[in-house]
């Protein structure tokens, strides 16, 4: 049995855990709930040895136990599967597994063959299709993330950290996973399952710990809970079950196109991808990872040159020489690969707001303190961003907060089409509905939206019109009534059928 | 209830710890000032006759020279790089100021265009080794500020030539109310512009960008290589602004004169609380960065050691103070 009791943990300022606790019985799945910046990461971290707690005690099987590093966590059968993967990737899929539990022969030396065997029986288990020599690097985010957990269990842990393991994964690998949940279950070890997946909650643990502002609100058995028992939990309010709104689509011919993509590549996941956005409209990307939307919406931008076919925007052809021209031109981009994509860590959370403002008009024009504290000031306020103080630094605040910062960023500019690649992931679900209106209300406006998303729940929430990628082709054109959790499902697994309109026109 | 206030009390403590550690971080030109201070406390009470006027204005005039050099490194650490190519620039440029010179008045505006051009094609050079080809900043500004270094003997044969004009030198070294020297003058003009540049225009703020996070700052908009090679532009600018001030206040100058202010102005941006990571520092810290290596400087003279014994210690207290306050900062992951 684990037990985690009074944890506390401050970064500075930040308090990021008071008085939390946690408790797994052997051979059971504690989901570990909450909101972004709610804690969850920093209770795995802590018993991973990553963070060192500043009081709490942690006791395993009744003794009390000290856990200040890696090597800690490893004696007590502690192993982890991170969120932001602990691979390394300019090394081999084997030689990742194996760091840090090499087998040797009696002699000392490396046991190639037995090493060789040991990785490919586990690769099978997981049903992971990649050669144990391959580099981390070559592969999908999605196989990278199932090498994640693969990598814990080799270390035949007592208890098994997942720490938001599925975001990235698809469906099938989904299954596979809990598959082997069930398994590790039934062998008596204990998993504390960190997931913004609620039907996973349901479909894969015995309990749930519910945390919120750094403190564990609540813990019971999962059968106790409805879904809006979690997020009344999580959030402190009841979710409203407010139906996405349909645009007016009947007009849709007489509007001004603002984006048209015409028969685009980019080597190698796109090959042949034609789609039209128009003013005003909020336009959905589906697909599985790695079907090419990134590389569409960077193309748009001037971020990657297409090889072939042509991009107009508003109404002129283009050719963006790099996303500067794109941003001069009226673009904005929100990534929701925030590190490195987006957030200046280092800088105050008032230029971070001001960083697109920052990027255009003229390099050497005077700009003064109050114009910028100004501008981030009514972005904070509008936006709900929950801050310290406008001179903190980027990184005081949490994931969520983090999104709603850069989303905040491009809209005050009022960019003419705004491109988000997958801009919630990773984001609690309050901070999304919040993110979701703010999109909506611009779109009202005339702003035109492209959005990819990995959820597809979120994609037909917020779309009025889904293109769906697959094999870096266009699969199917949702609109209107096509636009069901059905035909999305299908198109994504390039299932051929006749509901969805047909896609180059 | 004991069991608590056992548990309390050392936390309490790591409290005091944390917030003296974020105030260190969070205010590294008061930092670098304070250590200045001591630095100066220490030296007046060894030997008390250091009190005087010349030697403060000495101090001030030595302090805005490196100041101006440390500008552009600040700039260009700022923006991820670093250049070690500004003692060579300045070196040159002061050669060059003697050499045109040559004592007489008259020349200073030819001198100045001719400076500012060489600095400007050196950070240029620079600039687009670095950034554009991708080399290692360290080695190719060594690299380039060896060919500047060459470029001084191939002017002068290696033989001190020619004078700073008398005016010009005037202007650097004749002292207000006989304490403040006249350099302040230059200091009053450079140091605004290089102010404004870092914080109130859009090029300091997109510069801060580029060197926290360039992948960012280029899908936001930012043009990364113009940003990077104009820091280093600007340094070479200021490298050269500075070797003329130079060449004014020793009056002659042979070769490679001001060589040392490369590692110099380093460390003093570095003391200044800018790091190598790029992202984050201010021209102040840069200021009091300056001052406290002239004071350092100035003890260590006041010690008298034999000239081992002074670079020894020389290098231990900077290493001292690296680690006092370079260390990584406080991140929530």
């Amino acid at each position: 049995m684990l037990e985690m009791k009074g944890i506390d943990k401050r970064f500075g300022a930040v308090v990021a855990l008071n008085k939390a606790s946690l408790t797994v019985q052997d051979g059971q799945i504690a989901a570990l709930a909450g909101s972004n910046g709610s804690g969850k990461s920093t209770m795995v971290k802590v018993l991973a040895g990553l963070v060192a707690p500043n009081a709490g005690e942690i006791f395993i099987d009744g003794e009390k136990k000290i856990i200040h590093s890696g090597t800690d966590a490893a004696r007590e059968n502690i192993a982890t599967a991170f969120q932001d993967l602990s691979l390394i990737p300019t090394m081999s899929v084997k030689d990742n597994i194996l760091l840090g539990c090499e087998i040797c022969t009696k002699s000392g030396m490396v046991d190639e063959k037995t090493s060789r065997k040991q990785v490919q029986e586990l690769l099978d288990r997981f049903h992971i299709d990649c050669d144990p020599d391959d580099y981390v690097q070559t592969l999908m985010p999605s196989t990278q993330s199932m090498l994640e957990v693969a990598k814990a269990v080799f270390r035949k842990p007592k208890i098994l950290l997942l720490d938001e393991v599925t975001a990235s994964l698809h469906y099938d690998e989904i299954e596979t996973l809990f598959g082997i949940m069930r398994e590790l279950k039934a062998e008596g070890i204990s998993m504390v399952y960190v997931t913004h997946r609620m039907n996973e909650i349901f479909e894969i643990c015995d309990t749930i710990t519910i945390m919120r502002s750094s403190e564990t609100v609540i813990s019971g058995q999962v059968s106790e809970f409805t879904l809006d028992d979690i997020i009344y939990y999580m959030t402190g309010s009841r979710p409203k079950h407010a139906k996405a709104k349909e645009s007016d689509l009947s007009h849709l011919d007489d509007r001004e196109v603002v984006v048209n993509v015409k028969d685009i590549s980019v080597y190698p996941k796109v090959k042949d991808i034609s789609m039209k956005a128009y003013k005003g409209e909020i336009v959905g990307i589906g697909g599985l990872e790695g079907q090419g939307q990134p590389e569409v919406i960077r193309a748009i931008l001037g971020a990657v040159k297409p090889q072939s076919g042509s991009i107009e925007f508003m109404g002129k052809p283009v050719k963006f020489k790099d996303p500067a021209a794109g941003v001069k031109a009226g673009i904005g981009f929100i990534s929701g690969d925030r590190n490195k994509e987006a957030i200046f860590d280092v800088r105050t959370i008032a230029e971070n707001i001001f960083a697109g403002n920052s990027a255009k008009e003229s390099l050497f024009a005077y700009l003064s303190a109050r114009k910028v504290r100004q501008f981030s000031e009514d972005a904070v306020k509008k936006y709900n961003i929950k801050i310290g103080k406008l001179k903190d630094p980027a990184s005081s605040l949490s994931g969520g907060n983090q999104q709603k910062l850069v989303v905040a960023r491009w809209i005050a500019m009022n960019p003419n089409l705004l491109l988000l690649d997958d801009p919630t992931k990773g984001v609690d679900i309050h901070s999304r509905q919040e993110i979701h209106e703010i999109l909506r209300e611009c779109a009202a406006n005339g702003m035109t939206i492209i959005i990819s998303a990995s959820d597809t729940e979120e994609l037909l929430n917020i779309s009025d019109r889904i293109y769906v990628f697959y094999e870096g082709k266009v699969a199917a054109e949702l609109a209107g009534e096509t636009k069901t959790a059905e035909h999305l499902v299908s198109a994504m697994m390039g299932v051929q059928e006749s509901g969805g309109k047909e896609a180059a026109e | 209830m004991s069991n608590k206030t056992m548990t309390f009390n050392p936390n309490a403590n790591k409290d005091i710890f944390s917030k003296i550690n974020l105030f260190v971080q969070t205010h590294t030109a008061l930092m670098a000032l304070i250590i200045a201070v001591v630095l100066y406390v220490v030296t007046i009470i060894i030997n008390p006759r250091g009190l005087n006027t010349v030697a403060i204005g000495n101090i001030i005039l030595l302090t805005i020279i490196l100041s101006i050099p440390a500008a552009g490194q600040t700039m260009v650490l700022i923006g991820g790089g670093m250049d070690f190519s500004v003692g060579a620039v300045m070196s040159s440029t002061a050669v060059l100021t003697t050499y045109t010179m040559r004592g007489e008045n008259g020349h200073f505006i030819t001198v100045l265009l001719l400076s500012l051009v060489i600095g400007a094609a050196v950070g240029l050079l620079n600039g687009v080794c670095c950034v554009k080809i991708g080399l290692p900043a360290m080695i190719v500004t060594m690299a380039i500020s060896n060919i500047v270094t060459r470029m001084q003997y191939i002017l002068t044969q290696g033989i001190l030539s020619g004078k700073a004009s008398p005016l010009f030198s005037a202007s650097v070294k004749s002292k207000i109310f006989g304490v403040i020297p006249m350099i302040v003058i230059y200091a009053i003009i450079v140091w605004p512009i290089v102010f404004y540049l870092l914080k109130r225009s859009r090029f300091g703020k997109q510069l801060y960008m580029v060197g926290n996070n360039s992948g960012a700052a280029r899908l936001n908009g930012v043009r990364v290589t113009k940003i990077q090679i104009m820091s280093y532009v600007f340094s070479g600018m200021l490298a050269a602004f500075a070797g003329m001030l130079g060449a004014a206040y020793m009056s002659t100058a042979r070769c490679q004169i001001f060589d040392d202010y490369a590692y110099m102005s380093l460390i003093a941006v570095i003391i200044g609380g800018t790091t190598f990571a790029g992202g984050s520092g201010t021209y102040e810290g840069s200021i009091a960065g300056s001052l406290v290596m002239v004071l350092l400087s100035n003890l260590l003279t006041t010690l008298n050691p034999t000239q081992p014994v002074r670079n020894v210690l020389n290098a231990a207290i900077l290493i001292l103070l690296l680690v006092l306050y370079n260390r990584g900062k406080a991140v929530r992951q």
